[in-house]
């Protein structure tokens, strides 16, 4: 009961706050009315904001695998193509891959689906962070572990999957669900790509109606009802996973 | 089970760990190696276990031979038990289940057919009431003692030990040496690399005293008794009066 009060109070904060900053700009009046004419589109935006981000997610999560075995390979070519790609993609904005990747790449290719090029450039994106994620989890097991792995004859295979897999996956959870929101979040970048997708759709409205505050808390909204329910849900699978508890 | 060693030398980098060993061990059943620390009695043991490759030389064990050129180690190692210097289980799986996933997915066993001999084994090494608990649940001398029932539990022909109670303290070492006492009334074949001089005394039949990669001394345990060589001398006369 104290802790649901405690949030409570914390909850009340952050929304003053808000408020405070919103009737700074708008002099108290909010009107919605132009969105909810909107409403359809605003909609699918969202939707295709879901979308994008699941498949990029799956993707990503690939990716990251990819990139760890090729990191851990026997060939260096492989493990430099590896080590390339995740500086390349450190040490860009999302923003200027999105952008190089539809309007340069994807022209090179003959693709011209903002879907088909915005998930696969937000996957390789977040993927060469998942592979670090995973490198970090699994160089953590203790050395003894693969030793009796050896000794008992676990093919490599076999040691991954029973042995290490289900020793990694609490430590990999959390540094995960955080790149999932990033992944929904970066996801709004690609309406440079002139996709259509919620942030997309919300400022079209936006430039037609000049009604900016309520498109931010739209949007706003529209994201943490992805994001939100997410976390928790990977905290949920985190507290399942943990053997120690 | 006889040993014979020719030649062989292990280098970790440029270090030399074994240097040109060669030992040769007539029939029996239980051997102790002895020896300072860093006196390479561990990574022969690792090696005698397939666990590692070494540069060059031979190990055999009865008619199964070990040599630089051997790769694939893999089925060699399946048929033998080792018990690491500190228990090895795996973290995330409970007692039972550490031994069951060896058994079922390396050796193909069904359910039916291992659970009753495991079950028994963990009575015997007064277990069984632990089975469900996970390592970090355990003592000391209880997870190392879940670790030899594991090696045991393969039917192995032959059970490895590398200072099963270094660190372990007096209480835990007591209950873990009962539990390899049992082992060798069990009839087993084993090696144990130990610090434990007057364990040693009590159950092997052979011992084989080591110093910076070299074999200096060995033979029947009464070598204990009449050393011959000044460093095993000096060793015994070092270790042995906390020991009686």
């Amino acid at each position: 009961m104290k802790k649901k009060i405690s949030l409570l109070i914390a909850l009340t904060i952050y929304f003053l706050f808000y408020v405070f900053v919103a009737l700074r700009f708008n002099s108290g009046k909010l009107e919605f009315e132009s969105f909810w004419l909107f409403r359809n589109v605003i909609f699918e935006g969202w939707i295709n904001t879901i979308s994008i981000s699941l498949v990029a997610i799956v993707l990503s999560l690939f990716v990251g695998l990819i990139l760890y075995a090729m990191h851990e390979s026997r060939f260096n070519v492989l493990k430099y193509l590896a080590e390339i790609h995740k500086t390349i993609i450190f040490g860009t904005p999302l923003l200027v891959l999105a952008i190089i990747a539809f309007y340069y790449i994807g022209f090179a290719f003959n693709v011209n689906s903002e879907f088909i090029v915005g998930s696969i450039t937000l996957a390789l994106y977040i993927g060469a962070y998942i592979a670090d994620i995973y490198k970090g989890a699994i160089e953590s097991i203790h050395i003894n572990q693969w030793q009796s792995a050896k000794m008992f004859g676990f093919t490599k295979y076999q040691t991954y999957r029973y042995i290490i897999f289900p020793q990694v996956i609490k430590s990999i959870l959390p540094p995960l669900a955080g790149q999932f929101a990033l992944t929904i979040k970066g996801s709004a970048l690609l309406a440079y790509m002139s996709m259509n997708e919620l942030l997309n759709a919300v400022t079209n409205v936006q430039a037609n109606s000049f009604r900016y505050t309520e498109g931010f808390i739209i949007m706003t909204v529209g994201y943490w009802i992805i994001t939100v329910p997410l976390i928790t849900f990977v905290r949920k699978l985190e507290n399942k996973s943990n053997y120690r508890m | 089970m006889k040993i014979s060693i020719e030649n062989l030398t292990k280098k970790y980098q440029d270090k030399i760990i074994l240097d040109q060993l060669t030992l040769n061990i007539p029939d029996h059943k239980i051997i102790a190696f002895l020896g300072p620390s860093g006196s390479g009695k561990s990574t022969l043991l690792r090696l005698i276990a397939g666990l590692e490759t070494f540069e060059s030389g031979k190990i055999q064990l009865n008619d199964h031979i070990i040599n630089e050129s051997t790769k694939n180690l893999e089925s060699y190692r399946k048929e033998i038990g080792f018990v690491f210097q500190d228990h090895n289980l795996f973290d995330h799986l409970t007692v039972f289940e550490n031994i069951s996933l060896v058994l079922e997915k390396v050796h193909h066993l069904s359910k039916n057919n291992y659970e009753p001999m495991v079950i028994q084994k963990l009575k015997d090494f007064n277990l069984f009431e632990h089975k469900d608990k996970y390592p970090h649940q355990l003592s000391g001398g209880q997870a190392q003692r879940v670790s030899i029932v594991r090696a045991l539990s393969i039917q192995p022909r032959l059970i490895l030990l590398d200072e099963p109670t270094s660190s372990l303290d007096p209480i835990l070492t007591y209950d873990v040496l009962n539990a390899v006492i049992r082992l060798a009334t069990d009839s087993k074949d084993f090696i144990i690399v130990t610090h434990e001089i007057g364990f040693a005394k009590k159950i092997a039949n052979y011992i084989v005293y080591m110093e910076d990669g070299k074999i200096v001394e060995h033979g029947p345990k009464s070598i204990l008794e009449d050393p011959k060589t000044e460093s095993f001398k000096n060793f015994l006369s070092k270790v042995l009066p906390f020991h009686q």
